[in-house]
């Protein structure tokens, strides 16, 4: 083997070991920002399903008439 | 050719010493094969447990009535904090971010300093959960954990009710204790899951594994045929009377009489399901199912209804009322009255037990035991929550002479308010049966409807529908025009009903200064939308405001009947 050829061989094989270095850092990488993005995504619907709830509670029937009933009269 | 000594002794030794590293190779490879592989297993891997969202339960407009959500509870570890020093530092750190002062957050470690889990603040904001995960505090976590809100509280108590410890005590998991939260426990909890994740040396997820990964299931939504509108007129109509005759206990049912649909429920002295721990055990029972009583008056329209069906009876046939003393069977009439001859029209109209007692007679043991079995009498209605007595009707072996003279007018048998408004709704309906339900529709997380409620009108017609319209277009309606039940009418509509005014029973005896009472009925009579039963037990009589059912329950009905109708006809529902 001419020696151009194995410093070719080497290079080669050493930028495919690199590639395949990066590619499988990248992908934990993306992975775990997956997993960061889906955590939010979590916390953002519990807190919309929190505000949901505290809503309910203002505009629940019960709520509505003690306040009703605690309007003074505009009549009166 | 001699072979050296020394030569030999080396072959040998590579022998053994290849023999030992074979043998050892070996052992790890094949014997402690699965303890190497659970280790390596265990230090590339993560598993995070996930619990399922247990399912929302709506009214039938879509009003939340129970609902989980996650809620974030920040723990100090003392384990992970050896020395005094470091709590008192962490607390200090903490002091800005949850605005709760250090000595305190020492205070509450200190009590409990030999647990590995001490909860310092729960409910935590967004914000405060970023400024924890920032500040990376030794010995500080986040817990979340899945929580359930109540948001209508009081108003659907005895429906909704509530969840708590499971009967496993090794299991995290809450279960329903009462109400439609025990009754569909299993459909709302869902099923447990598990991420499996792939980890590196630090324990950050690179991968995930999802050959072993468990997903999770969140359970099915209720959506449930009360109404939460017409549950606050039944309440706030029921708790007013309640409260102004100092009565024991009261119920309001309102049924759509066509499909038995329970619009609203309610059961007083009622309790705050969020906070049941600190509840009277008392008011924790929903009576509407589990308190059988003898109905008094409002039965005689159903043992009415049966005798015209069978023929026992004529529409116009003329009782004689015994001029209000039945002396032979020791019957007199409501408040001394005396009747001669009725029609079962009056004998509705005026409430006559004589003349109940007389049809009763006419019909024999048989007949009226078998047609109170057949309106459901004696057994439970199959009503979609727990605890459902199924009344008291004795067979008729056990009848003495006087009983078939005494159930005709509501005395001698127990019932509960939910038999016999489902008997109201009967004869409301033109004589089909129907089967009380509250459960409209299941459904999946995203609200895509997965089954619905099974047809809750059975096969069959239970009496004639000429029989079925008599009774509540001619004689009930008569009631409220003209006899006892002349408070339940209504401005817009034509009202039908009964009322009932029964004598409690104490150690075998009728209790002359306690009553039940009642009213139950419908409307529009020609084609009733709702029917309404009203049940107030024990009203102070020494108030001196009356006890009867057309005084204490009448007006209770009218005023749910009017806002409901009302309701209704604007809603177009």
């Amino acid at each position: 083997m001419s020696r151009s050829r194995l410093i070719f061989v080497v290079f080669y094989f050493t930028v495919v070991l690199i590639g395949a270095v990066h590619l499988r850092v990248s992908a934990s990488r993306v992975f775990y920002r997956w997993c960061k993005a889906q955590v939010a995504q979590d916390n953002l619907k519990l807190q919309l399903g929190d505000k949901q709830l505290k809503l309910e509670h203002l505009l629940n029937p019960s709520v509505i008439s003690e306040r009703i009933e605690k309007e003074p009269d505009p009549d009166k | 050719m001699k072979t050296k000594p020394h030569i030999i002794g080396i072959g040998l030794l590579l022998v053994i010493v290849f023999g030992l590293l074979s043998w050892r190779v070996f052992y790890l490879q094949y014997c402690r094969a699965d303890t190497y592989l659970a280790q390596s297993y265990e230090g590339t891997h993560a598993h995070v447990p996930d619990l399922p969202q247990r399912g929302r339960i709506m009214d039938s407009r879509g009003r939340v009535l129970a609902a989980s959500n996650k809620v974030l509870t920040v723990f100090i570890d003392p384990s992970q904090l050896p020395h005094w020093d470091d709590v008192m530092e962490t607390a200090c750190l903490l002091q800005p971010i949850l605005e709760i002062p250090a000595p305190n957050i020492c205070d509450i470690v200190h009590e409990k300093i030999r647990l590995s889990y001490v909860p310092i603040k729960t409910g935590i904001t967004e914000q405060e959960r970023r400024a924890i995960r920032q500040a990376r505090l030794k010995g500080v976590g986040i817990e979340s954990k899945w929580e359930r809100y109540i948001p209508m509280e009081q108003l659907t108590s005895h429906i909704v009710g509530f969840i708590g410890g499971a009967d496993d005590p090794s299991s995290p998991d809450k279960v329903g204790l009462a109400g439609i939260e025990r009754r569909y426990d299993s459909l709302l909890r869902g099923s447990k899951g598990q991420r499996v994740l792939i980890v590196d040396a630090r324990r950050f997820p690179i991968g995930s594994d999802p050959q072993r990964t468990v997903e999770v299931k969140n359970g099915s939504s209720l959506v449930l045929t009360i109404d939460g509108t017409i549950q606050e007129f039944a309440r706030s109509a029921l708790i007013k009377q309640y409260a102004d005759y100092q009565a024991e206990s009261a119920i309001a049912i309102v049924m759509n009489p066509w499909n038995g649909a329970i619009l609203a429920l309610v059961s007083l002295p009622d309790y705050n399901p969020s906070e049941f721990s600190k509840a009277d055990p008392d008011t924790m029972r929903n009576r509407a199912l589990t308190d059988p009583f003898e109905p008094g008056s409002i039965f005689k329209p159903i043992v009415a209804a049966i005798a015209l069906d069978g023929g026992f009876v004529g529409y116009d046939e003329q009782i004689y009322c015994e001029n209000g003393n039945y002396a032979k069977y020791r019957i007199g009439e409501w408040a001394g009255h005396s009747f001669g001859n009725l029609t079962p029209k009056e004998i509705l109209t005026q409430s006559s037990n004589i003349g109940m007692a007389k049809i009763g007679q006419k019909m024999g043991r048989k007949n009226l035991y078998e047609g109170l079995r057949m309106f459901g009498f004696g057994a439970r209605t199959g009503i979609d929550l727990p605890a459902e007595n199924p009344g008291l009707l004795k067979p008729t072996a056990d009848w003495s002479s006087y009983t078939v003279t005494r159930i005709p007018y509501g005395h001698e048998i127990n019932v509960t308010t939910i038999q016999i408004i489902r008997a109201f709704a009967i004869l409301a309906n033109g004589g089909s049966p129907v089967m009380p339900h509250l459960v409209r529709s299941v459904t999946d997380e995203k609200g895509v409807v997965e089954q619905m409620a099974k047809k809750s009108n059975l096969a069959g017609q239970l009496i004639k529908p000429e029989v079925a319209h008599w009774v509540v277009r001619e004689a009930l309606t008569n009631v409220v025009k003209e006899g006892t039940g002349q408070q339940a009418a209504l401005e817009k509509w034509e009202a039908f009903g009964k009322t009932g005014t029964a004598n409690i029973a104490v150690n075998g005896q009728y209790d002359t200064t306690n009553y039940t009472a009642s009213f139950v009925g419908g409307a529009p009579a020609k084609n009733p939308a709702v029917v309404v039963l009203v049940s107030i037990r024990k009203p102070n009589k020494a108030l001196g405001k009356g006890y009867s059912g057309g005084r204490v329950a009448a007006p209770v009905f009218r005023e749910i009947m009017q806002n409901t109708l009302t309701y209704i006809e604007k809603n177009q529902l």
